[in-house]
């Protein structure tokens, strides 16, 4: 029985709290929270045990094997260090620190006590994302990928939105990287799982929406454009925006003989055949065979429904049985860590060239990649 | 005391006209009504306590009305800060807390906006020697309709919810833990106040269809009230008598429940708006349907693990949907009120600003 406690107790933690109640043989042992009326509700709603508003006194009273960090991201680093050096292995949600310093420190930790470390880049485990990765690995793009597209989009409404424009200091406007900071490492992180260098060339187009601008804003970039290229190798584009409709999740990888097209919104890989068909029959025959593979596509999703697998945070779940199967020693950690350094590489290097129109007042220096 | 009008008498309110008070989300939409309302009963020291994000134009247009601009404080912040909790609530006499998380979907979010922000208020009330009584705005929703025959008077003896995070509605929950804390917090440090649970508060500014009508959620609109008797307020008459729970004396620990007189039923609302505003299509659902439905939803969402989270559920059936009876008898005889807006006009004006609301569109 793996036990688990959980620091944080706000919106997220409320996804982790019931996809832990959905996985054999773990138990959730302890939550804190500064606030205790947090902590409270939490543990009345997901019949937990231990209530702490003070980390020390949860690791020293419950000795969980495992603690997921669910507090804004300026705490994930001393949060998950505290919890390392006492024993425990750590899951941290996105993003994982604030710069990519603080993640070497956070794994050499890990390394050195033996323990395991896994950041929440769950969209990476959904259905489609998996297949997509087990397609790519079995070689279907003919190899590495030569391009790569990742839109991560983002739409500026609801109480979060809201709060963050009207609060001047609200803790997302104190991240390195502002808003992008707290949304684009899911996006980010699909790039870097297939990079192979640690220090690619970024090139950064960052600015603040018309939309924003009309609203009195200047801080708070919401648009980025972002080229990112190993030298001959891999290049990849990334797009943020709060202002293109759709809304995009997207990864899009081209092989030098396939394509492959993930959509995290409709749930969806669609296969981009490399190959041409003759004369017109490359006008009429890909779109049946995309026909087929929609078709194929929504087949599965309901399927899944049906056979109870298609929930709201599935790539969450998978991704935390995955990592107590690290923790057992019965597979290995679900991401590599080269894998989250590079990720964390990669922001710095975007935050780091992005116009500045607010120093955080503890912000960390982004390093250039 | 002489700029007292109407039903308000000055022996029989509990703090004197030049006294400070202070309305939390004054600026929403039943907020800005208490605003007014006191305004017209010729207080001035209100302190109006509003979102960063809120849309302050019909506050200032309220308060420019009464010309009261000099009088009227407007303080923008979140109750999530102690620090701004200790300074609204200074030297106030009477609170009229009606900030909460509304439409909030995440229990985190929902707990943190009416609960943790209560808790700071009433902390900050604790230091507050002059503090006559804290009006705290609740909802219909705390009840417990379980178990009740069908067709059972709900009046303020009613039980509220023992186990709200059954009920899958992370704003019931927030509003039975709000309560909670409000009558611990009096029990332990004397703190006097009063709860206002109001039904279904209508009228211009509140254009939806409320759910205990029926859902339009899955693309048709399911009428699911039926027969039943909808609890409607109009905002006006509302306001008023969240005005006079904070200002009449000998009710201290009470709860009052509003609605209005000659409440009409599901049907006869929807076939008014359908008339009066939009024409649409709904469909029917008899009270056994709805019922199974919900508890088959319920079933599944257990079963599943909440692969469809558990929204509807035979909680919150027989909160929204049983055939129930309410009352407004207890805030006519303790507080004096009397919704002064017939139900007839309070729907014709909620009506005809659905429709203007409909044509900006």
């Amino acid at each position: 029985m793996i036990k688990v406690a959980i620091i944080g107790c706000g919106k997220i933690a409320e996804s982790h709290g019931a996809q832990i109640q959905r996985i054999a043989d773990c138990k959730i042992v302890a939550v804190s929270d500064r606030e205790e009326l947090m902590a409270k509700q939490f543990a009345q709603r997901f019949a937990v045990p231990g209530i702490f508003t003070d980390v020390s006194v949860l690791l020293h009273d419950a000795q969980p094997d495992v603690v997921h960090i669910t507090t804004p991201p300026q705490s994930h680093f001393p949060l998950a260090r505290q919890c390392l050096e006492h024993g425990s292995n750590v899951y941290v949600e996105k993003p994982f620190t604030l710069n990519t310093a603080e993640a070497e420190e956070l794994i050499a930790i890990a390394e050195r006590k033996g323990l395991k470390i896994t950041a929440g880049h769950d969209d990476q485990f959904r259905h489609s994302a998996r297949e997509m990765r087990r397609l790519i690995n079995n070689g279907y793009l003919g190899g590495p990928p030569v391009h790569m597209e990742s839109y991560y989009c983002y739409e500026l409404a609801g109480g979060y939105a809201k709060a963050l424009l009207a609060d001047r200091n609200h803790w997302v406007r104190l991240l390195p990287g502002q808003l992008l900071h707290n949304i684009i490492s899911h996006g980010i992180a699909r790039i870097a799982e297939h990079l192979t260098t640690d220090s690619p060339h970024v090139i950064v187009h960052g600015f603040v929406s018309p939309f924003l601008r009309n609203l009195g804003e200047v801080e708070i970039i919401d648009e980025l454009r972002v080229i990112i290229s190993e030298k001959g190798k891999t290049t990849a584009y990334f797009t943020f925006s709060s202002q293109m409709r759709p809304t995009l999740h997207q990864f899009r990888a081209y092989g030098s003989r396939n394509g492959l097209v993930l959509d995290q919104d409709n749930e969806t890989l669609i296969r981009l055949r490399g190959a041409r068909y003759k004369s017109y029959l490359d006008q009429f025959v890909p779109p049946l065979e995309f026909a087929k593979q929609y078709a194929g596509n929504g087949y599965r999703n309901i399927r899944k429904f049906l056979a109870n697998e298609f929930h709201m945070k599935s790539g969450m779940k998978f991704l935390i049985e995955a990592f107590y199967e690290s923790i057992r020693g019965t597979g290995p950690v679900p991401i590599p860590y080269p894998e989250i350094l590079r990720t964390a590489r990669l922001m710095d290097a975007i935050f780091s060239q992005l116009p500045r129109n607010f120093s955080p007042p503890n912000a960390a220096p982004a390093k250039s990649c | 005391m002489s700029n007292l009008i109407n039903h308000i008498e000055a022996d029989s309110i509990i703090i004197a006209q030049d006294d400070q008070i202070l309305v939390t989300g004054a600026a929403g939409f039943i907020g800005r009504r208490v605003v007014d309302h006191l305004l017209s009963k010729g207080f001035r020291n209100i302190r109006c306590l509003v979102r960063p994000s809120s849309n302050t134009a019909e506050l200032l247009r309220i308060i420019e009305s009464y010309h009261a601009e000099a009088a009227v404080e407007i303080l923008a912040g979140n109750l999530l800060s102690r620090e701004l909790c200790n300074t609204v609530a200074k030297d106030v006499a009477v609170i009229f807390h009606l900030a909460a998380g509304r439409g909030e979907k995440l229990y985190a979010d929902a707990f943190m906006n009416s609960v943790v922000t209560t808790r700071n208020l009433l902390e900050a009330c604790r230091a507050n020697r002059s503090l006559k009584r804290l009006v705290n705005v609740s909802s219909f929703s705390v009840y417990n309709n379980h178990r009740k025959p069908t067709g059972t008077l709900l009046d303020e003896t009613c039980p509220l919810e023992a186990q709200p995070e059954l009920r899958g509605d992370a704003y019931t929950f927030a509003k039975v833990k709000q309560e909670e804390i409000v009558a611990e917090y009096s029990q332990k440090y004397s703190i006097p106040y009063v709860m206002v649970r109001p039904g279904v508060v209508y009228g211009p500014g509140n254009h939806n269809i409320h759910g205990r009508v029926g859902l339009g959620t899955f693309g048709l609109f399911l009428h699911l009230g039926g027969f039943n008797t909808i609890p409607l307020t109009f905002v006006d008459n509302c306001a008023e008598a969240i005005m006079l729970a904070g200002l009449r004396p000998g009710v201290d620990g009470e709860a009052f429940n509003i609605v209005d007189d000659d409440l009409p039923s599901s049907r006869r609302f929807l076939r008014l708006y359908k008339k009066n505003v939009r024409s649409f299509h709904s469909l029917y659902l008899p009270h056994l349907a709805s019922y199974l439905a919900c508890l088959l939803w319920e079933k599944y969402s257990h079963w599943s693990q909440g692969q469809l989270p558990p929204v509807y559920n035979r909680r919150v059936w027989q909160t929204y949907w049983k055939k129930t009876r309410y009352t407004n008898a207890k805030a006519k005889e303790r507080l004096g009120w009397k919704p002064r807006l017939s139900t007839s006009k309070a729907l014709s004006v909620h009506f005809e600003s659905c429709r203007k609301n409909q044509n900006h569109d």
